[in-house]
């Protein structure tokens, strides 16, 4: 459904100095960069597959994104959507691909949602009776149906999104590519649109790309995942392979009935200390598990005690800090 | 084309609910235009209390070569206008995005997505004045069945410049330098071509013939012994759309999106 090859793309900027004088400099001077955002990707995904596209900021995400959707071209490299190639831009192409994007809009702001959707269905000539079942259909399960004739600016971002799901799924897209989704929004917010993308794609069985910050969002709908740095492929492969990436430690929690002095014993697994000493988060080898959880728990004034595989947020946080590791283990 | 025509009807149907929404502005702006096609043709009417005629054309032909650009502003203000000077900003923070996704022509979703309510009502008044022009210069019934086709033309050939000079865009960014050079270039073509000098007329006849929009027309219309005009229109018209759409493909291209 998704393929690419060594797909690459390169941007150009200039380097200016700051104030009048820099800007007068530029003027007749610019010292152009190039910098590459994506760098020789190569990517394969089938259809009905969901995969989680994870990456700091600047890693090549979006880029990717837009790349697969013909907003931009590829530097070099070759991609294939659906059977098509997205550069083309050809119409069928457009109808079979939707794109989200958590932080732009393609409501118009000035009106509501409805008169947003009737466009859309000219657009992509959606069959009235169509559209109005899929507007019945999603309007329902995002719990929308009395936000459809309220002009747009006067929506929650919470409810701006759901109408911006709506909107980029009323056509039925083959392939759908959620770029960040669930950014800025509440905690209750967040869990609609997954639940919401979690019944959609089950009962559509379409292929998805998701980019997000938020592990939840990848935990709870993508089985595979794959890691950007730097613009490049640094990690393609389970989510269960990923949470072992560094080892098979557990994550471990103690928290103290008084602040705690002597941290020695600690010093050995990671700790990570709160401010006033009364709770120290710990990164265990399963092996030492038992016997270093039964000392804490003899030796110190414990009140709270948790442990739980290594989570997904730690590890990213971790091969952030220290990408090396990567090529290190896999 | 039944494809364009629904979703031109959505735009219109979008851009009145955005419009009305907004009353005090949309009476100002309906004012405004009024404003300036009287102040228009006032000043041709003053110019004329001066003068008995400019260069080949006396009173009377001169304001139906006005009243023929008041009908193509007006058009372009209706259809045109806004898109062109939203496109900058578009292009700059990347919410063309969503407009490069529609399974539609880029070049109508672009320029063709903020028609302007507040100005259909004054096409009833430009249509007004231009016939009022055209029978007092007891027009014989060819030029009649031409004005609307002829109308059609110059339109699309003032389209097809702007849009030639508004891609350059996708290479500048910022777009206010072009906008006022578009400007610039409607404004040439509000007077008629023999005004400017030699060299001038020739390369705004021929190399970026936006002469051709207005004068064009009007000298074939006068005189239908000045055929090489209409020919000038029709060819103009197909060479700079093949130009333009080249131009276009290699701004898409170029076009970089925004970071997000």
């Amino acid at each position: 459904m998704i393929k690419t090859s060594l797909l690459t793309k390169n941007f150009q900027s200039y380097k200016k100095a700051p104030g009048i004088s820099g800007s007068i400099k530029s003027l007749f001077k610019r010292e152009y960069l190039t910098k590459t955002a994506v760098d020789q990707f190569t990517l394969e995904v089938t259809k009905g597959e969901i995969i989680g596209l994870l990456g700091p900021n600047g890693a090549g995400k979006t880029t990717l994104m837009k790349m697969f959707t013909g907003i931009i071209v590829p530097s070099s490299g070759e991609i294939s959507i659906a059977g098509h190639v997205p550069s083309q831009r050809e119409k069928s192409f457009r109808k079979k691909i939707a794109l989200v994007m958590g932080q732009k809009s393609q409501l118009w702001w000035d009106i509501p949602a409805m008169d947003s959707f009737h466009l859309l269905q000219k657009f992509y000539e959606i069959d009235k009776k169509a559209f109005e079942n899929r507007l019945e259909e999603m309007g329902q399960l995002l719990g929308v149906m009395d936000l459809l004739h309220i002009h747009v600016r006067k929506l929650s971002l919470g409810e701006r999104m759901k109408l911006e799901l709506m909107a980029s799924l009323l056509h039925s897209p083959e392939v759908i590519f959620l770029d960040e989704p669930t950014i800025g929004l509440d905690l209750i917010a967040q869990e609609n649109i997954r639940k919401f993308i979690f019944e959609y794609h089950k009962k559509n069985n379409i292929s998805i790309i998701l980019t997000s910050h938020y592990m939840a969002d990848v935990h709870a709908l993508c089985k595979r995942l794959i890691l950007i740095h730097g613009g490049q492929k640094a990690f393609d492969g389970k989510l269960s392979t990923f949470e072992q990436i560094l080892g098979k430690d557990k994550s471990v929690s103690f928290s103290f009935r008084n602040e705690v002095n002597d941290h020695r014993v600690f010093e050995q697994f990671n700790p990570t200390w709160s401010e006033n000493k009364t709770q120290v988060d710990l990164l265990i080898p399963e092996s030492e598990l038992r016997n270093f959880s039964a000392q804490v728990l003899r030796d110190f004034p414990v009140i709270d005690f948790s442990t739980d595989k290594m989570p997904i947020e730690k590890v990213m946080k971790t091969l952030m800090k220290n990408p090396q590791i990567l090529n290190e283990n896999l | 084309m039944k494809h364009y025509l629904d979703v031109y009807k959505e735009f219109i149907s979008t851009n009145f609910s955005v419009s009305l929404s907004f009353r005090t502005s949309f009476t100002l702006l309906v004012l405004m235009d009024i404003f300036f096609y009287l102040s228009t043709l006032l000043t041709i009417e003053f110019i004329f209390q001066h003068i008995s005629s400019l260069g080949p054309w006396n009173k009377e032909q001169l304001m139906f070569f006005i009243s023929f650009m008041l009908v193509i502003d007006n058009l372009h203000m209706v259809i045109l206008s806004e898109s062109f000077w939203v496109l900058s900003h578009q292009i700059k923070t990347g919410d063309i995005d969503f407009i490069l996704l529609k399974p539609i022509h880029s070049i109508f979703a672009i320029f063709f997505r903020y028609p302007r309510p507040s100005s259909i009502l004054n096409t009833f008044l430009t249509l007004g004045v231009l016939f009022f022009y055209g029978s007092k210069l007891s027009l014989d019934v060819m030029s009649w069945i031409l004005l609307p086709f002829l109308v059609l033309m110059s339109f699309s050939l003032l389209a097809i410049l702007e849009i030639i000079i508004s891609t350059s865009m996708f290479w500048m960014q910022e777009g206010l330098g072009i906008n006022f050079l578009r400007m610039q270039m409607q404004q040439l073509s509000r007077w008629p071509d023999y005004i400017y000098s030699k060299m001038a007329r020739k390369a705004l006849l021929i190399s970026f013939p936006i002469l051709l929009v207005g004068s064009a027309p009007v000298h074939f219309l006068l005189d239908h012994s000045e055929w090489e005009y209409l020919i000038g229109v029709l060819l103009a018209n197909v060479i700079f759309f093949i130009v333009m759409v080249t131009l276009w493909k290699m701004a898409l291209i170029r076009y970089e999106s925004a970071s997000s």
